[in-house]
């Protein structure tokens, strides 16, 4: 009796299970930026899913040359974290999958960062899901603040109120310095310096991308902001060389006022420098108001990754959006890029993340194919002259940056 | 046939080497080859863009410049030091292996070591300038082309010295004593004896060691990326500095694989210049 009740049990348990779910593995490179976050996703994602992830971290760098190497090789990851002002360059060359379908059955589409998705949408299509934020913001060092006798719970709002406190902090000795920027990287002032600029008016590319607007009289009054502090020896000689190496570094030594830096700088300074008291707040505008470069990482699946992957890749998108998730992103140092848990997310951490995560909200992204060419390369229009403006002289400026329109203009153009 | 096979395997290492990927630069330099995407055949267009391309010939004239400079700095101080060090003497091991250590290190630790000490802020050069007096205040020497310029060459003379000293100490070893001897007892002095006994026995192993270096110079890439990214204001863009750019920066793999192409041809005319110039006497001329 009882044996035949354990057959029937059995045989109802066999029906009652669903058909088996194939355990899928895919490959996922992320760049080193994302070494604090990613491999603390995956081992999680690992643990409790019956797929898996398989990460490979690949030096900044030097990302997009192995992944062409690797596309072209056959080799390609399926998936990866990919800065995301490289979305439309993949996406245009049909490097990518095409994700629309999935992301817009999402529930929380619509709360998904706005400024990845539009780097990740080409034709309507789209190739790159947001996966890690990062905005900039400003940071100023509060122990320099008290010894000037400013107030250290202040910052400062306008490009006037900079200039003021820079010098202040300025006049407390040889070595301590009032300002710093990274003046021969493009990245760098694109991140920080570009944002000043948006929050008094103006723009560097037309809408659609297709025109340059570096000479506009936004920028020029931008320029002569950063020039000045330069010529008066607010700022140490060394930035004018300094091509990215320093831009974290300078700040963190302690003996920089204020510096226009990232969300990033805020897991840095807690984990590397628990000494230094510094504050966090927008980059402000000319005159107030202020802006924000969202950067950060989109999600993409390559053009040639396996159909029977995706729904391990799914799975794992889908995981990284959970709380969980958003969770394990934001204690690694990057921001939650769903803004509908966003505070969630954050709860517990420094309460400067906030201040991040809403200038994440309002932050801006600037669209071009050719962002490399013009924006990143060391070698490119956008900082070589801006480096030749800030460390000029002053009746220079409009005829410099007019130049590097032009020089700007002519690579876009090529490109079409 | 049995020769052949013999051969075979250096022929096979050739083939793989040398002569496919070649082959392969060619043919890619007759394509517009994005890093990623659809490749097209364009034909000759590449070669032709370069005429206008005002930013290689300004690199290729810089590196030019920088050849120059560097083989003079390299030929002239490893000459000095293998005359020093050519004859066993006390302690003529410790300073051949001082000269020679930089040598084995490489471009790139040797570019980032330079990179830091001539940091302004943070380095060793302009601090120890400004503390003994010789500038007023620190000089960024990165921010200026001259200095700029200057420091890459005392860099890489400094790597480098060790390494063409051995090759000319060698050749001054293989010069029979007899010959110098001989002059002396005619009465040549040191530098008579220097300029028609031993420059001219020297000629083949000089002629190696310039086109090692002329070759190596011309090539040159690591030390202006890592220390000055090309600044200021690109003004030390080596040729290499821009196919590396326009191949992985410009994402144009087909236009960059053309410029090497010429590259190519240009180092091949400059070999043979320098193998003509310094041929011996006795093999006709």
């Amino acid at each position: 009796m009882s044996h035949n009740r354990l057959i029937g049990g059995l045989l109802l348990a066999t029906v009652a299970l669903p058909a088996p779910v194939m355990a899928e593995t895919f490959s996922l490179w992320v760049r080193a930026d994302g070494s604090n976050f990613m491999p603390q996703i995956v081992e999680a994602f690992n643990a409790q899913s019956e797929h898996s992830a398989e990460l490979q971290i690949v030096p900044t760098a030097e990302l997009v040359q192995k992944y062409a190497i690797a596309s072209a090789g056959g080799s390609a990851p399926d998936a990866l974290s990919l800065d995301l002002i490289y979305t439309p360059a993949f996406g245009a060359a049909g490097q990518l999958r095409d994700l629309t379908e999935f992301a817009q059955d999402l529930d929380y589409f619509d709360s998904l960062s706005p400024a990845h998705l539009s780097v990740g949408t080409v034709e309507d299509r789209i190739y790159g899901l947001p996966f890690s934020a990062d905005s900039s913001v400003l940071i100023w060092n509060k122990d320099l603040y008290r010894e000037a006798g400013l107030d250290p719970d202040v910052a400062p709002t306008t490009w006037a109120e900079i200039r003021e406190h820079a010098e202040a902090i300025d006049a407390l000795g040889e070595e301590t310095y009032g300002f710093y920027f990274s003046g021969a990287c493009g990245g760098c002032n694109i991140f920080t310096f570009m944002p000043m600029v948006w929050a008094s008016g103006g723009e560097l590319f037309s809408s659609d991308g297709s025109e340059a607007r570096f000479d506009s009289p936004q920028m020029r009054e931008g320029v002569e902001f950063y020039r000045a502090m330069v010529e008066d020896g607010l700022v140490p000689a060394g930035s004018q060389t300094d091509g990215g190496i320093n831009f974290f570094a300078a700040f963190a030594n302690g003996n920089i006022g204020i510096t226009p830096s990232g969300a990033f700088a805020i897991g840095a300074l807690n984990t590397q420098y628990p000494d230094l008291d510094y504050g966090v707040s927008y980059l402000p505008g000319k005159d107030g108001a202020w802006s924000s470069f969202a950067g950060g990482d989109n999600f993409v699946v390559s053009a040639a990754t396996d159909d029977d992957k995706m729904p391990a890749i799914e799975a794992f998108i889908e995981f990284a959006y959970s709380l969980e998730g958003q969770r394990l992103l934001a204690a690694g140092g990057a921001l939650p890029v769903r803004s509908d848990i966003a505070e969630e997310a954050l709860e517990g951490l420094d309460p400067r993340y906030i201040l991040a995560a809403d200038a994440m909200t309002n932050g801006r992204t600037p669209f071009s194919p050719v962002f490399n060419d013009l924006i990143n390369s060391a070698n490119g229009p956008w900082i070589t002259t801006l480096n030749r403006a800030f460390y000029g002289t002053a009746d220079e400026v409009g005829e410099t940056l007019a130049q590097g329109e032009a020089e700007m203009q002519s690579i876009i153009d090529d490109a079409n | 046939m049995i020769g052949l096979l013999y051969v075979a395997p250096a022929l096979a290492l050739v083939a793989v080497f040398f002569a496919i990927p070649l082959g392969m630069t060619i043919w890619m330099s007759l394509h517009d080859w994005p890093l990623m995407g659809q490749k097209r055949w364009v034909g000759f267009a590449n070669y032709e863009r370069m005429w206008g391309d005002s930013g290689f010939w300004g690199a290729l004239s810089f590196t030019g410049t920088y050849t120059v400079a560097v083989t003079i700095g390299l030929l002239g101080l490893g000459m000095i030091l293998a005359l020093m060090v050519e004859r066993p003497g006390r302690a003529t091991a410790f300073y051949r292996t001082a000269y020679f250590l930089p040598v084995v290190i490489g471009f790139a630790s040797a570019s980032l070591l330079w990179a830091w000490l001539s940091n302004v802020d943070s380095g060793l050069f302009s601090p120890l300038m400004q503390n003994l007096g010789l500038t007023e205040r620190r000089v960024n020497i990165n921010a200026d082309y001259g200095l700029a310029f200057w420091s890459v060459n005392v860099m890489v003379v400094w790597k480098m010295v060790g390494f063409f000293m051995v090759i000319l100490m060698s050749g001054l070893q293989s010069i029979p004593r007899d010959y110098l001897e001989a002059a002396r007892i005619d009465g040549a002095g040191a530098l008579q004896r220097f300029r028609f006994i031993t420059m001219p026995l020297v000629r083949r192993p000089f002629a190696l060691a310039l086109i090692l270096c002329v070759s190596g110079s011309m090539l040159a890439f690591d030390q202006f990326y890592i220390i000055l990214n090309g600044g200021p204001q690109n003004s030390t863009i080596t040729a290499v500095y821009w196919i590396f750019n326009e191949s992985f920066v410009s994402f144009r793999l087909g236009y960059g694989a053309a410029l090497s192409v010429v590259l190519l041809g240009i180092l091949l005319v400059l070999s043979a210049i320098q193998l003509r110039l310094l041929r011996d006497r006795e093999d006709g001329s």
